[in-house]
């Protein structure tokens, strides 16, 4: 029989009993996103009641001085008030193991700190491993814990990207992973997935009944995604002049936001037919020529109110680099309902302010009478969504400017999700982490989509060893090259004006 | 002019002011509902303050109906934009709110006001502050327009006997109270106990009248068997126990009065296990 009292009751998917092993906990991710996150679910008692978490890093510190410093973390990062009362209960189930990843002992006594807990927090052999590490330490990690899998209970595995570096390693990092484990085991995390406005896509195509007639080449003139970043490489030179653009946001970020924008309307709302939507468009996408695409890096300027240096001058920075900070592509997807709509994508760091957007830009009305009385040029409809920051949706319309005559203007009918929803969107970790906490990969990228964007990508990137760039060739603070203005306009096109 | 034209006419006016102080237009006008407000001049302080803690969260049309029988009839307005800085937006968030004091005979007819006043399209919430007058023409002319009815049934007197006249409004509007909303975390940690309560017969709460009935009733209509109630009169609830064992407090403060009601504005249908409750209360 159900329980006749849960009637009525809010509907929280509630893990079963598990314990978190975060890997590469001393770094800052698990300070900045994981433990906030584990905070904020805490704190709405989204967390099993039976839960542990368990940091393992090579910096030597104990439990408590771990416990000591993920507190404060959650203090600085968290968007929820402290209460002493909440963090007691995750901090109770804390514990912290320094060693190398490659030492037999430190995984043992991450095996034996996890049997305790099974034992004493009723965790049940459950697992769920996060691994925060850098590309080298990964298959040391996977091949301990596939080795050291509990005999009972599930285990999931949380991969954070890079997921490979290009097409060849990514397929070796998933043969690593299913040596021990099932595809529905691993979890690749895009945070961007996470985020409630990219969610707020699907709502948007498929629950309203006006959009999805008109999402198509007959009604859209084409499409431009923006994933632009004010801030430098922040002291990440090691990873981002082997990374690039390409691998640090194009090959994930981006193109996702490419397939959840291009896909058929999947027949549910499960991680399998979700994923075999995305998987047909990023199929479909085709090389763009090397004329469609623009990489840029930037060089000295300012950046809100700030100087800031060229990359070629960030520390670590090879001062010859030629890795692009920005990048700037026209993409096609090959199928029936967008051949010939441009897809324009950018994205770049040191920009002039952060923002990450889908502007879909319809046709223009097909005789306006009014064109010359227009008066800020009749502009086409817009529809963006913007998915950082002022989460939300906004529709560009031309109106009429009151008076006599018949002026037009263009305005925005806008449906900001902190106008019209209570305020604190939740972190795209804490659903992503509950998700896979329930076994749920819907908002997680399928190892045939992580190769698919390899495959775009590796071939970009195979053009580029043909020439060399002249960089740098956008100032910091701008919009990115003159050259990915000129992508757009040989196209009778623009970039949107910010 | 007549009171909705000037009320409409105040709205635009700051509007226009609004917009020209921000200058580039970036203020954004949203709403989510119209949120009709019944309070007696008693209740009004309370009112606002709850209002203060609500309006970053539902953006709305908000309308404070102010009952002033006894006086020579007429209906006065005071109609505001509020401008709302909401964390991590840039543009500012403003929301409409209109004070209206009805007078004399114009307070057993706010219809009149309220339904021209409704934006189109989106919910009206009526919360009514204290206990209704259940024979009142105020009362079923709001019933008529509003499509959820807000109460506290902890702000009343003469349980369960009013109860059973609540009970009589559920086929005609969807009811919530925020004294069963107040409960929640106690009815969460009594779930919990599924299977063990399912056998339960006696419950003690030492709590308010109003919160103690409900969690009574909800435990008899959800176990489908009587269940005793024996009760301690406090301002909140601070303990219960079933059939003599003691039930773990929920972690956490209690929510304040503004989270209580922000919940009740989020829910839209019927609430039948809520119906079923009071039904079961006594």
């Amino acid at each position: 029989m159900s329980n006749p009292l849960a009637a009525g009751l809010p509907v929280h998917r509630r893990p079963d009993g598990c314990a978190l092993v975060i890997f590469g906990a001393s770094g800052d991710l698990t300070q900045r996103k994981l433990f906030p996150a584990l905070y904020a679910l805490a704190y709405r008692r989204l967390l099993p009641e039976r839960f542990a978490v368990v940091g393992v890093a090579r910096t030597e510190q104990t439990t408590k001085q771990f416990v000591s410093a993920m507190r404060a973390a959650v203090r600085e990062h968290g968007r929820d008030p402290f209460k002493q009362d909440v963090w007691k209960s995750l901090a109770d189930g804390i514990r912290y193991v320094s060693t190398d990843f490659a030492n037999d002992p430190g995984e043992d006594r991450v095996a034996r700190t996890l049997e305790e807990l099974d034992e004493k927090r009723g965790t049940a052999g459950n697992r769920l491993h996060y691994l925060a590490v850098p590309p080298q330490a990964f298959e040391t990690v996977v091949r301990e814990i596939g080795e050291r899998r509990a005999r009972e209970g599930w285990t999931r595995v949380i991969v954070e990207k890079p997921f490979g570096s290009d097409l060849a390693t990514a397929c070796m990092l998933s043969e690593l992973l299913h040596r021990w484990f099932d595809e529905r085991e691993v979890f690749r995390i895009d945070h961007y997935l996470g985020k409630e406005t990219v969610q707020n896509m699907l709502a948007l195509r498929f629950a309203n009944g006006i959009f999805e007639p008109i999402w198509n080449r007959q009604f859209i003139d084409h499409v431009q995604i923006t994933v632009a970043e004010s801030m430098g490489i922040e002291g990440r030179a090691g990873f981002y002049e082997r990374a690039g653009a390409i691998r640090d946001v194009f090959q994930n970020h981006l193109l996702q936001l490419v397939a959840l924008t291009a896909m058929e309307p999947p027949i549910d709302f499960t991680a399998h037919s979700v994923r075999n939507e995305k998987v047909k468009v990023l199929r479909a996408l085709h090389t763009p020529a090397p004329r469609s695409v623009v990489r840029g890096q930037y060089g000295h300027g300012w950046v809100e109110g700030e100087e800031v240096r060229a990359y070629r001058e960030e520390p670590g920075v090879d001062p010859r680099s030629e890795t692009e900070t920005f990048l700037a592509a026209k993409l096609y997807v090959d199928n029936w309902r967008w051949a010939d709509t441009p897809f324009f994508v950018r994205a770049g760091k040191r920009l002039a302010r952060r923002e990450t957007s889908i502007a879909i830009q319809f046709q223009r009305a097909p005789h306006p009478p009014f064109a010359d009385l227009a008066g800020d040029g009749l502009r086409p409809n817009v529809l963006l969504i913007h998915v950082q920051p002022d989460e939300g949706v906004s529709l560009a319309v031309g109106a009429k400017v009151p008076g006599a005559g018949m002026t037009i203007r263009t305005v925005h009918m806008d449906f900001l999700y902190g106008g019209a929803f209570r305020t604190g969107l939740p972190e795209a970790y804490e659903r992503l982490i509950l998700d896979a906490m329930l076994g749920d990969a819907t908002l997680f990228t399928r190892e045939d989509e992580v190769e698919e964007q390899w495959k775009l990508v590796d071939a970009m990137i195979a053009a580029w060893q043909r020439d060399r760039p002249s960089f740098p060739n956008y100032q910091a603070g701008t919009w990115g090259p003159i050259a990915a203005d000129d992508l757009v306009h040989r196209d009778g096109r623009s970039w949107r004006r910010h | 002019m007549g009171v909705v034209a000037e009320i409409e006419r105040q709205l635009a006016r700051q509007r226009l002011r609004d917009g020209a102080d921000a200058g580039d237009g970036t203020e954004l006008r949203t709403s989510t509902m119209t949120h009709v407000v019944w309070a007696p001049p008693r209740w009004l302080q309370q009112a606002r303050a709850t209002f203060a803690q609500l309006e970053e969260r539902h953006p709305a049309r908000t309308l404070f109906l102010i009952p002033e029988p006894g006086r020579r009839a007429r209906v006065e307005a005071e109609a505001s934009l509020r401008d709302v800085k909401v964390d991590g937006l840039s543009r500012e968030v403003f929301s409409e709110v209109v004070e209206i004091r009805l007078f004399g005979k114009a307070a057993r007819h706010p219809a009149s006001i309220v339904l021209p006043l409704l934006i189109p399209d989106l919910p009206a919430y009526c919360r009514w502050r204290g206990r209704p007058p259940w024979d009142a023409s105020e009362l079923d002319e709001i019933l008529g327009v509003v499509d959820r009815l807000v109460v506290d049934s902890w702000e009343w007197a003469g349980l369960p006997r009013a109860y059973r006249r609540l009970e009589a409004l559920f086929d005609r509007v969807a009811v919530s109270d925020i004294a069963f909303r107040r409960l929640l975390p106690w009815r969460l940690r009594l779930a919990e106990s599924w299977p063990e309560i399912g056998k339960a017969s006696r419950l003690n709460v030492v709590g308010p009248r109003a919160d103690s009935l409900l969690l009574a009733g909800w435990l008899r209509s959800r176990l489908r068997r009587d269940v005793s109630l024996s009760r301690e009169d406090t301002d909140f609830v601070q303990a219960v126990s079933v059939d003599g064992s003691p039930v773990e407090p929920p972690l956490g403060d209690a929510p304040g009065p503004g989270d209580l009601l922000s919940a009740e504005l989020d829910v839209l249908g019927r609430d039948r296990v809520y119906e079923a409750a009071v039904r079961a209360a006594r």
